[in-house]
């Protein structure tokens, strides 16, 4: 799985889908990122990433959920394909290894 | 229950693909129904729209429908390559169609440029809409004008200010404008005259003009204090911080000003116009005008407070009229017996933002709402003029290309398919045309101010505006246009282009009317272009019954006092003995330079006339011509009470003999008033837009004035040394003011600048729109000629003459241009008397060498671009153009 490069927005969602599990969609993310980081994404960059990552089979999608303030309409949940479970790990594992690479650093204010 | 807006929904809905719709839908109104929770409905709405607007994104359109995408690009990018390649065939054609539209294109933007600084005017105050400038709306009671029964006026009481303000609730601030008079400022050894503005401390609370230093709550808080504008500054101070420096003004007499502060030059969209500020209280005689409601003599405005009640407060400033003038108008009632159905006087109001446009009353660079709506036509003709040559030529154009249709048709080719590709080729001549219209525009740009006296730039905001109007504009000529053409081409049966039967000859049927439309409209504009021209050099040339040549106006600099006619015994002394100065002469204003007129009643009948205060060498240097009696003389004593009227006025007054009449203008019971010892030819005081009217002359200083213009009449080229040798004698005979001259006639050509202003805006679109009609001409000359190729090789063999051939092909142009004139010649004759020739009373008749000049100038430019192709095919060896059958 080396060969795929992932951007920090596009990691950023890959690892919201996999913390959100069954529950993954637009605003839902939306919200989490808010909550977790603090950080105001914008929906329609959520949305296109998402579907890049589909198109890249680290996410697949399906449609489901409809409820009353969406005006009936489904929502389209994704989740991780196995592929996307290795990038993530695999990305986890190369952080890892690199940070033990950084020799010790003294922080000083 | 609130909706996210619809139109952004069906327009995302049109963008994304199918497949994704629903799941975007749903987030963009979940997260809508959440934002009316947390931020309510507007909010929500505004963020409903920002979200979806960001979701047009390549990222969410470029998914779209794959398949149709793919044979959509592969054909749009052959109709480029068409359009080019077509384009690439007639460089001629495309040549005329480019460069008429961007013609028209680049007119159309200026004048875009022109209506959209009209309506900035003003806009830049915060306040803007709660500043008003209060204006007098009085009946006139002295001067009953059926037609016109009230003055409207934007001058009022000095008092009104400072009592509305502390009276009306209503009223946040307010503070008296009045500028323009000039004054005599020092500085050192700088002397000038500049216009000095009165106003009071409320104005620099109210207005949003920028301060480059000091504290404008302090501003004109002391008598003493001046502001001025950066360029006053530089030019007083050059480089040093003008805070704290003193100003010499000779307001009444000379006064120390401390400058405290510097203010940014107002813009040029800007109604109120300053250069130094000083305290309303400076202005002459003014504790006695503060209390006084019955002069008329500063404009001012008011702010009202944030939420105030305009219909409240336009009630109570009618209360204020009652409270202070009610006294003084029941007078008036009585005197003149006013009906009491007749409203006396009110306060009106303008809200700032409106004053430009506001043409009821004078007002500096007060503009005519109609000016724009003229530009406005004026474009629009200019550009359906440009747009009848595309018509014209693609349709003349089009059997060269049915070949071409009949063979898109056969393979499969939908009629929409066809539209569309004709669309794209109009479409790609039309941005070639707006690149070109842009720069265009950017070139004429300095000319066009200079023609509208406007001052437009161009910066990024509206370059923004600009280029988003012209592509709306381009796209909309762009799909008019191109629609007939590709609706018509694409229309062709197959069957029939591609088995050849039908004529080969390229139809001219529909687009003959065009041309003649086309033709019909230049010609108009050209008459109307013409009369003006003529308009204005009669104006230019008309003998005015004084001489205006070689005349120097100097203002004397010493205001109204008696040492300025001792100043101007001084200069004529001074300039005696000199050859090349014929006559020295002052008076109380020069031509154009103000004037006053007085009411006076005599055997019970209001009359009035215009009063000059002049001296006795006036009629020499003016070349007025004496009918009887004689003119003013030094040596007679009784003369300051004498005086010289002219014709109109001894019509009015019904005189026989006029030397033996007395004119008791002051109303003196005691005596019978001023002698007559004169009587001039009527000669035009006032513009050519009024009739001559009642006026006389007088020496009595007392009562007509004081003189404060000097008038100069110079021997014919001698100028260079005759102005030197004035300029000494102004300077030893006037210490410490500065000497300013302009010459008579050109303060006389200066009344009519805004009709020298129309007669260029004219015969700029004049020329515009003869030069593409022109071109529109010539191609279509040129397609005639192709057509008739064979006919003339034929003709030709039989032995017609180059010039027989050269009338068959161009008399259809000549016909045409008859039938236009025709059309045009009582249209623009209309337009003329109707709007323009109105304003003057002394007028050319619209003779027929009006119309006889234009039709050659029209039938000249018809020919002219006809000729070239007439040669062309009247000359072509008939072996060539027979050989190919």
């Amino acid at each position: 799985m080396s060969n795929i490069y992932l951007g920090e927005f596009e990691e950023l969602m890959l690892t919201m889908v996999g913390i959100l599990k069954e529950a993954a969609y637009g605003n839902a993310i939306v919200e989490e990122v808010k909550t977790q980081l603090e950080r105001k994404v914008n929906l329609s960059a959520v949305h296109v990433t998402l579907y890049r990552l589909e198109d890249k089979g680290l996410l697949k999608s399906f449609m489901g959920g409809a409820t009353n303030e969406r005006g009936g309409r489904r929502k389209r949940y994704f989740e991780l394909t196995s592929a996307g479970i290795k990038v993530l790990q695999s990305l986890q594992e190369q952080r890892m290894k690199l940070w033990k690479l950084v020799p010790e650093l003294k922080f000083s204010i | 229950m609130h909706q996210p807006p619809k139109y952004m929904q069906s327009l995302l809905e049109r963008l994304c693909p199918e497949y994704l719709w629903e799941g975007i839908a749903g987030d963009l109104e979940e997260q809508f129904y959440y934002d009316i929770e947390e931020l309510g409905y507007k909010k929500a709405r505004q963020n409903y729209f920002w979200n979806a607007v960001k979701f047009i994104r390549p990222g969410i359109l470029m998914r779209n429908k794959f398949k149709l995408r793919i044979n959509n690009t592969i054909m749009i990018s052959n109709y480029f390559k068409i359009a080019g390649r077509h384009m690439a065939r007639r460089k001629l054609f495309t040549f005329i169609n480019a460069f008429g539209l961007s013609i028209g294109l680049a007119f159309a933007l200026l004048i875009y440029l022109y209506i959209q600084d009209e309506h900035s005017f003003d806009e830049f105050h915060v306040n803007k809409d709660r500043i008003y400038r209060v204006e007098e709306y009085a009946y006139r009671a002295w001067d009953p004008d059926p037609e016109n029964p009230y003055i409207q006026s934007p001058w009022l009481q000095t008092p009104f200010a400072p009592t509305v303000k502390e009276e009306l609730a209503e009223v946040e601030f307010a503070a008296r404008f009045d500028t323009g008079e000039e004054y005599v400022v020092k500085s050192g050894k700088k002397i000038f005259t500049e216009p000095i503005t009165f106003t009071d401390p409320d104005f620099f609370k109210m207005f949003s003009f920028s301060v480059i230093s000091g504290n404008k709550n302090e501003f004109l808080k002391e008598k003493h204090h001046a502001i001025i504008t950066e360029a006053m500054a530089k030019k007083y101070f050059n480089d040093v911080d003008p805070l704290g420096a003193t100003l010499q003004i000779d307001i009444d007499g000379e006064k120390e000003f401390e400058v405290i502060g510097v203010m940014q030059n107002p813009p040029a969209n800007s109604s109120l116009y300053f250069d130094i500020l000083v305290n309303q209280t400076h202005r002459f005689n003014y504790e006695r005008s503060l209390a006084n409601w019955s002069s008329f003599n500063t404009p001012t405005f008011v702010q009202l407070r944030k939420g105030a009640d305009y219909a409240q407060f336009f009630d109570n400033l009618q209360g204020i009229r009652d409270k202070y003038m009610s006294e003084r108008l029941a007078r008036s009632k009585e005197r003149y017996s006013i009906p009491d159905d007749v409203i006396q006087f009110e306060y009106h109001t303008t809200r700032l933002d409106n004053v430009h446009l506001n043409n009821a009353m004078y007002w500096h660079k007060v503009s005519d709402p109609q000016y724009s709506y003229i530009l406005g036509v004026l474009a629009l003709l200019i550009i359906i003029i440009a747009a009848i040559n595309y018509i014209s030529l693609a349709l003349t154009t089009s059997t060269l290309r049915s070949t071409e249709v009949g063979v898109r048709k056969s393979i499969g080719a939908s009629k929409n398919q066809l539209i569309s590709q004709f669309a794209v080729e109009s479409v790609v001549l039309v941005f070639i045309s707006l690149i070109l219209g842009v720069i265009l525009m950017y070139l004429f740009l300095p000319t066009f101010n200079d023609f509208t006296g406007k001052e437009i730039k161009l910066n990024y905001l509206n370059l923004l505006e600009i280029v988003g109007f012209a592509i709306v504009i381009s796209l909309s000529i762009g799909l008019m246009a191109g629609a007939y053409p590709a609706f018509f081409l694409s229309s062709f049966s197959p069957t029939k282009v591609l088995k050849g039967g039908s004529s080969t000859k390229v139809r001219a049927g529909v687009a003959r009317p065009l041309v003649l439309l086309q033709f019909t409209l230049s010609t108009t504009l050209l008459i109307s272009a013409f009369v003006m021209y003529q308009q204005m050099k009669y104006i230019t040339t008309k003998d005015l019954g004084f001489n205006k040549d070689q005349v120097l106006v100097v203002p004397i600099q010493l205001g109204w006092t008696e040492e300025a006619n001792l100043a101007v015994e001084r200069v004529r002394n001074n300039l005696q003995n000199e050859p090349n100065i014929v006559s020295v002469s002052g008076t109380t204003s020069s031509f154009n330079r103000g004037w006053s007129r007085y009411g006076y009643e005599i055997d019970g009948e209001n009359k009035k006339a215009y009063v000059w205060a002049v001296d006795p060498s006036y009629m020499d240097a003016m070349g007025i011509e004496l009918l009887e009696g004689r003119n003013f003389s030094p040596s007679i004593p009784s003369d300051t009470t004498a005086l010289i009227v002219n014709e109109a006025l001894v019509k009015d007054m019904g005189w026989e003999n006029p030397l033996e009449e007395y004119l008791n203008w002051r109303e003196d019971t005691a005596s019978l008033g001023y002698k007559v010892i004169g009587v001039v030819k009527d000669y035009h005081f006032r513009s050519l837009e009024s009739e001559i009217e009642p006026m006389f002359l007088s020496m009595d200083k007392n009562e007509v004035g004081y003189y404060t213009t000097l008038l100069i009449k110079l021997k014919a080229g001698s100028l260079p040394t005759a102005l030197e040798r004035v300029e000494k004698a102004f300077n030893e005979s006037i210490a410490d003011k500065p000497f300013e001259y302009t010459f008579l006639d050109d303060d006389i050509q200066a009344q009519y600048a805004s009709f020298e202003r129309w007669m260029n805006i004219m015969g700029f679109s004049t020329l515009f729109a003869l030069l593409i009609s022109g071109l529109g001409l010539f191609g279509l000359a040129g397609i005639n000629a192709i057509n008739r190729t064979k006919e003339i090789g034929i003709r030709k063999v039989f032995g017609a003459p180059v010039s027989a051939i050269f009338i068959l092909i161009n008399k259809q142009f000549v016909f045409m241009a008859l039938i236009a004139f025709i059309i045009a010649a009582p249209l623009a004759s209309f337009l003329m008397n109707n709007w323009w020739l109105e304003d003057f009373k002394f007028k050319i008749e619209m003779g027929w060498s009006v119309y006889v000049l234009s039709f050659l100038i029209g039938l000249t430019v018809a020919l002219l671009t006809v000729t070239y192709h007439g040669i062309r095919a009247a000359r072509l060896n008939p072996s060539n153009t027979l050989r190919y059958e």
